[in-house]
């Protein structure tokens, strides 16, 4: 699988989850693709990141991924 | 400027009234001097906190500079109209040089910058180890990254999943007890791993902590999921002539630190001797024995006696992994994985090892979920297999007491299917 290919995977996962959850961990990203290595998965939403696709949303202690433009609180009270 | 408002705050000035100089006054003055109605703001919010009994700041958010996912983290205050000043109140991690050594000029540059861009209050230094500038505004925080690389040829430390900012002891830059370089450790780790510090691929945080000798001055041992611990394999070096000079109260034992109070004369018998945890130690009167084998490098005797004893000069490191604080368990200290290890640029070795752990880690961790904890849950014989290191004794406090290695079938001769009739015909009893 190539990074464009896991880019597109990613993207259509966030968008499935967004209604639900608006911040995804890493780690349900990696359990959502199995086929495609951890690394590139991780690659491939830096990458995301850098065009502006994806956002990195911080605790301080934690990060996790969002799409640009939601509702963050709408997860603090469904999760 | 706009004039002050300055809020009701009687339990802040109670803070006050102690014996040691405190924070209140500090941010009162600041705030004074530079009229930044923040430094108010913020007191009247902690008295609000106070009162209620709860916190009234919003964590997180999406703050960050372009393309970095730690190194800010988000403050809101969910008191917007009484204290207008910190509704948004983010704080910035700086990854500190190594052993925090600084020229004044860059201090005050940074300050300035800090004074113009930010409410003016920082830490130095946080735990991590980073300089932590408190309150700016989302807006800011692109100008203060430009600034910091730009001008102040300073990066963000980590914060959130991911490397956290290596910190390290003063290392042989002022200590004679240093067994590695640990300043070049520390900064060849940061470089090698920006990607890991920047842009985060962890299930949580992970921290690299690095001490010259096992006195543990960054205590890597109670905090970072990888410690490295300086040490030495051959013997301690032992002056004769300066412990008959201990002896005989013409050295001040432990440097003199603890001259405050008359502790009677120096009896190395019951201050030394009797305190080596191994027994290792011997006085005879004359001469001093160490039996090496058996040293487990407290350091005791050599804080004791500096002048008279120093570490060996055949040097490397210990490894351990695995401390945290509590949050879903208890604190955990770091456990010895590799009891030793030469360390010496590129520090290719060391580097294999981080990253067979990292893979592992990445792969096998939960959300959330410290290498100490992950450790724990595989089991420590498993987790030392799986990261491709060997099962050596000094993993364990001594034979019989806290086995954790266990023979598997294939290693057994016959398996578990052995006929014990037939064994016990050949080996009866």
């Amino acid at each position: 699988m190539d990074i464009e290919e896991v880019k597109q995977k990613i993207l259509e996962f966030m968008e499935k989850k967004a209604k639900s959850k608006s911040k995804i961990y890493l780690k349900d990203m990696q359990r959502a693709i199995p086929d495609a290595k951890p690394m590139l998965i991780k690659k491939a939403a830096n990458q995301l990141v850098q065009e502006g696709k994806l956002e990195y949303f911080s605790t301080g202690s934690t990060v996790m991924y969002s799409l640009p433009g939601q509702d963050l609180e709408k997860g603090m009270t469904q999760e | 400027m706009s004039e002050i408002k300055k809020h009701d705050t009687p339990m802040m000035e109670e803070l006050k009234k102690g014996p040691f100089p405190s924070f209140v006054d500090d941010i009162e003055q600041y705030g004074e001097k530079h009229k930044k109605q923040a430094c108010f703001d913020l007191l009247g919010q902690l008295e609000l906190s106070y009162k209620h009994k709860e916190t009234h700041w919003k964590h997180g958010g999406i703050v960050g500079v372009f393309g970095y996912g730690g190194g800010v983290i988000g403050r809101y205050s969910d008191q917007q109209d009484k204290f207008p000043a910190i509704w948004a109140f983010h704080t910035i991690r700086v990854n500190q040089p190594a052993s925090k050594f600084y020229h004044t000029s860059a201090l005050r540059k940074l300050c300035e910058m800090w004074d113009h861009r930010g409410s003016g209050m920082t830490n130095f230094h946080g735990s991590t180890g980073d300089i932590i500038l408190l309150g700016t505004v989302t807006e800011q925080l692109e100008p203060v990254f430009f600034d910091l690389t730009h001008q102040l040829k300073m990066d963000l430390g980590g914060s959130g999943s991911n490397l956290r900012t290596p910190a390290c002891c003063v290392g042989k830059a002022r200590c004679e007890w240093s067994c590695i370089d640990t300043q070049e450790l520390c900064y060849d780790l940061t470089m090698t791993y920006q990607d890991e510090l920047h842009r985060p691929a962890f299930p949580y945080k992970f921290k690299f902590k690095i001490s010259g000798c096992p006195n543990d001055c960054v205590a890597s041992i109670a905090r970072a999921d990888f410690s490295i611990i300086g040490t030495w394999i051959d013997d301690i070096r032992i002056d004769q002539e300066a412990v008959k000079a201990y002896v005989g109260g013409e050295l001040k034992p432990n440097a003199g630190a603890h001259a405050g109070r008359d502790w009677g004369k120096f009896d190395i018998q019951k201050e030394v001797i009797d305190l080596c945890p191994t027994q290792c130690m011997y006085w005879d009167g004359e001469k001093l024995h160490i039996n090496n084998k058996e040293c487990n490098r407290c350091m005791h005797c050599i804080n004791v006696m500096p002048e008279a004893l120093r570490p060996g000069t055949d040097t490397g490191a210990t490894i351990l992994m695995g401390a945290k604080a509590p949050i879903l368990e208890g604190a955990q200290l770091s456990t010895v994985i590799v009891p030793f290890i030469r360390l010496e640029p590129p520090y290719d070795e060391l580097k294999e090892i981080i990253e067979n752990v990292w893979m592992f880690w990445m792969e096998e961790g939960k959300n959330r979920e410290r290498l100490g904890e992950l450790m724990q849950r595989v089991g420590l014989a498993n987790f030392v297999e799986t990261v491709k290191l060997k099962h050596v004794p000094q993993m364990i406090k001594e034979p019989r007491s806290n086995p954790y290695v266990f023979w598997k079938e294939e290693e057994v001769e016959g398996g578990w299917k052995r006929d014990i009739k037939e064994y016990r015909e050949r080996h009866p009893a």
